[in-house]
């Protein structure tokens, strides 16, 4: 698995050294400064908002659980696995069994030592059958948790699952103690919190017995936003130091602020079209073919991000190692006019979108594909919906809709979405040779052999499946001059993926 | 008649009430659905649904919200879990806030201007002034904060902070300089069309006869419009100063989400989202109270005013 205790655990160079991805590093040069207040402003989240280690909603929830708690296994900024809490995992009889061991001498907030029991307690709670966290449709093989001695756990599964580890990584898995209450959060992680007004500001303290390198800062403030103008307004105003999730649109102009930069992530992050491969017209795998052949890929990212992503291939997961390269899908209106022919929608059809403003860019997504679609014979009507109606009742019953995930590995990603029973299986894929290879490939140990399978059911997925993946978008963040430390992450999160502890304030700058 | 016009607000303020739940049930999407959002899979609906006890018909969770109404009791947030009136303590304050300073300047800049622009009918500032306030009354309140921003707070000066942020524990009203931005738009936007009603009323009174009367008698000007002709104007330029007022309990929504005020505003937006039935149920009584006795004031204002009123009052 190459998962052993080898890795060198988090530790980042505190200012972007070459190896991290990402186009910009923060300007604030020199030795990192200890001390200040890093205030981070972010659009999203209301009165619902929550501190629930394994619950998070919005991406502001996100920043909170990763600054209070931590994860068994983490992801690095190049989206690789490396250990957390735990040391080392290790896959006994053929997968059905993995063994975690526990990183020693770790504390949570209130002082007691991190123990077996605590982690076992973590993951009854997500799996709770009466009130399941959002972590639990990925745990869903796990069958127990047992505490095996001091330091170790061991996670007993219905079936092999070579993606325990990715899904034990995902930011609400978070460890909690046995007697955790989300009320007054508990958790191992680099902050503590301070304080919480749901929907106004979160307050995290600084741990300074953390097991890492503890934060530069001395708290960080998360800052909801409702309206993206007033949050740059803020920017420039100097009254926040840090906006995450900047609007793509407006890299360049905070960019042309001699007092700003901003540092781009390459992501996962994509915003598909949905078809569901079960219901007319998209039941054709012609039509399917014709609907991906229509979009002019580049022209889509130029016009929705602003030319900042790349261009899909009709596949996710661009960072897994099985993700193969096939040769690029682009533009062909004739094919495309030709196969809706076949499919016997000589004089073209008609369908209808819906979209919400689920992630910015996604209306602006499907008012380009309904232009692009048009010399095609494809007429899209468009049903312009808000986003709690768009999760409403009809989510995941939408013939032909939208979605949008963070950066995933393929497993991970397939068993949340693309198989029959994934909590999200939103085009309703139910293809046998792709949930056979999916299958295999899950139960495979090997590493070389399982990037075989996965390149293979990617490639059903390429030619057949329900997504139009056209593209991926890079996450940028907008930092104060004043602001070091700053790095790209590909997990897809803003602010440095939310790890802030590396993080640090020049206070003459300021 | 005073006493008429207060059980005819009751009733509508019942009706409000009734109407407003029967359009948020029509919301698609429920609070569970809100919540979890994308992350809501049926299992997690299914629990989430029981503890906010959404599986009770309409017409129960109705009536027990407004049992709860009749002794102070605004209900549960589905959003918080938390009680209403806890959530809704602080912002009903902060827009309160917000509204009473503009309310305070507006009112007396408002009936200068108007009065003074009236006297010199027709001279060229005369003319400044209606030009200037139909230009913004024209304007819509974010176009102005808009302006305001940026010439005070982003680009041209930076003297104001933009958005308004206070620490836990704090209130807005501890850092004044965040209030300037907001109020200051507001008062823009009430300001113009209390100075156009009260010049055309203060015309309209300086042209009847009985100033004519008074001046005729060789009363100074100023005893002229202070004592004859604004009396005569104070009933009309009451309903629209009322109108007004009224106005800025609704049109805060847009103000304070342009500045960030945590107020009335913001956690209306939230609520609807959130599809946080309580909340919303809450604040539109709220907002309707407060036009219910805006204009009951008003109302009070003009029957005291006008003498033909209140001798009808009295009889």
């Amino acid at each position: 698995m190459g998962l052993g205790a080898a890795a060198a655990s988090l530790a980042l160079a505190g200012c972007g050294s070459g190896s991290q991805p990402g186009a910009g590093t923060a300007r604030a040069t020199g030795e990192p400064q200890r001390g200040g207040t890093l205030r981070v402003g972010m659009t999203g989240g209301g009165a619902s908002d929550s501190l629930d280690a394994h619950a998070p909603v919005v991406t502001a929830d996100g920043g909170r659980v990763m600054g209070l708690y931590d994860r068994l296994y983490e992801f690095d900024p190049d989206y690789q696995l490396v250990p957390g809490l735990a040391e080392s995992a290790e896959p006994r009889k053929g997968g059905r069994e993995w063994v975690f061991r526990l990183r020693e001498g770790v504390r949570f907030h209130d002082g007691r030592p991190l123990t077996p029991q605590d982690v076992v307690a973590t993951f009854e709670r997500i799996t709770d059958p009466d009130d399941p966290k959002t972590g639990a449709s990925a745990l869903a093989l796990l069958e127990r948790t047992v505490a095996v001695d001091e330091r170790t756990v061991r996670f007993e599964l219905k079936e092999p699952d070579a993606s325990l580890v990715d899904s034990i990584a995902q930011n609400s898995m978070g460890i909690v103690p046995a007697d955790y209450d989300p009320a007054k959060p508990v958790g191992t992680g680099p902050f503590t919190l301070g304080s919480f007004e749901p929907g106004q500001v979160t307050v995290l303290k600084r741990n300074p017995d953390y097991w890492s390198e503890p934060p530069y800062v001395d708290e960080v403030h998360l800052l909801n936003f409702n309206d993206q103008d007033a949050l740059v307004n803020a920017l420039l105003s100097t009254q926040v130091d840090v906006v995450g999730q900047l609007p793509l649109a407006l890299v360049d102009v905070v960019n042309t602020d001699p007092r700003l930069h901003t540092v781009l992530s390459e992501t996962g992050n994509w915003l598909p079209f949905t078809m569901r491969v079960d219901t007319a017209p998209f039941d054709d795998a012609r039509v399917r073919e014709a609907f991906r052949l229509v979009v002019d890929r580049g022209q889509m990212v130029e016009q929705v991000f602003s030319g900042h992503g790349t261009v899909g291939n009709d596949m996710y997961s661009p960072f897994d190692p099985g993700t193969p390269t096939l040769p690029q899908r682009t533009r062909d209106i004739a094919k495309a006019k030709k196969l809706l022919a076949e499919a016997g929608h000589p004089a073209g059809l008609e369908v209808e979108l819906v979209t919400a403003p689920i992630q910015s860019g996604a209306v602006e997504a499907a008012q380009v594909f309904a232009e692009q679609a048009a010399e095609a014979g494809i007429t899209v009507k468009l049903r312009r919906v808000d986003s709690t109606t768009f999760f409403g009742d009809g989510y995941l019953k939408y013939p032909f809709s939208q979605d949008f995930w963070y950066t995933r590995n393929f497993l991970s990603q397939t068993a949340q979405g693309t198989v029959p029973g994934a909590p999200f299986n939103e085009t309703h894929e139910a293809d046998p040779e792709f949930r056979a290879l999916y299958k295999k490939a899950r139960a495979t140990m090997d590493e070389k052999q399982r990037n075989q399978l996965i390149q293979d059911a990617q490639k059903v997925l390429h030619d057949r499946g329900g997504y139009i993946a056209w593209g991926f978008f890079n996450q940028a963040d907008a930092y104060q001059n004043y602001v070091g430390g700053g790095f790209g992450h590909r997990i897809g999160m803003p602010v440095c993926g939310f790890h802030m502890r590396h993080l640090w304030i020049d206070q003459e700058g300021k | 008649m005073i006493l008429k016009r207060l059980g005819v607000s009751v009733f509508v303020l019942l009706a409000v009430s009734l109407l407003v739940f029967v359009f948020t049930l029509l919301l698609p999407g429920d609070p569970a659905q809100a919540i979890l959002g994308q992350q809501a899979t049926p299992e997690r609906l299914a629990a989430l649904r029981e503890q906010l006890q959404l599986n009770d018909p309409w017409y129960v969770r109705y009536l027990t919200w407004l049992g709860g109404l009749f002794v102070g009791n605004l209900g549960t947030s589905a959003a918080t879990g938390g009680s209403v009136n806890a959530l809704l303590a602080s912002k009903v304050s902060a827009s309160l806030v917000l509204m009473v300073i503009a309310a305070v300047i507006a009112i007396p800049v408002g009936l200068l201007l108007g009065t003074w622009s009236a006297m010199r009918q027709g001279r060229a500032s005369d003319q400044a002034l209606t030009g200037l306030s139909l230009v913004l009354a024209a304007l819509p309140e974010f176009v102005i904060g808009v302006v305001l921003t940026t010439l005070l707070s982003t680009t041209v000066f930076r003297l104001l902070p933009s958005v308004t942020m206070a620490a836990p524990g704090t209130h807005v009203w501890d850092r004044p300089l965040q209030l300037v931005l907001p109020s200051l738009t507001l008062i823009l936007v009430v300001v113009p069309y209390m100075i156009r009603m009260t010049r055309t009323t203060m015309i309209d009174v300086l042209d009847s006869g009985y100033v004519e009367m008074a001046r005729l008698k060789g009363l100074p000007e100023r005893q002229v419009v202070f004592k004859h002709a604004l009396p005569h104007a104070v009933g009309p330029v009451a309903q629209v100063v009322a109108m007004q007022l009224a106005w800025l309990a609704g049109g805060i929504v847009v103000v304070e989400f342009l500045f960030r005020y945590p107020g009335l505003g913001q956690a209306m937006v939230d609520a609807v989202n959130t599809r946080d039935v309580q909340v919303v149920q809450a604040l539109s009584m709220i907002i309707a109270a407060f036009y219910v006795v805006v204009n009951l004031i008003a109302d009070v204002i003009g029957i005291l005013a006008n003498p033909k009123l209140r001798t009808e009052s009295h009889s």
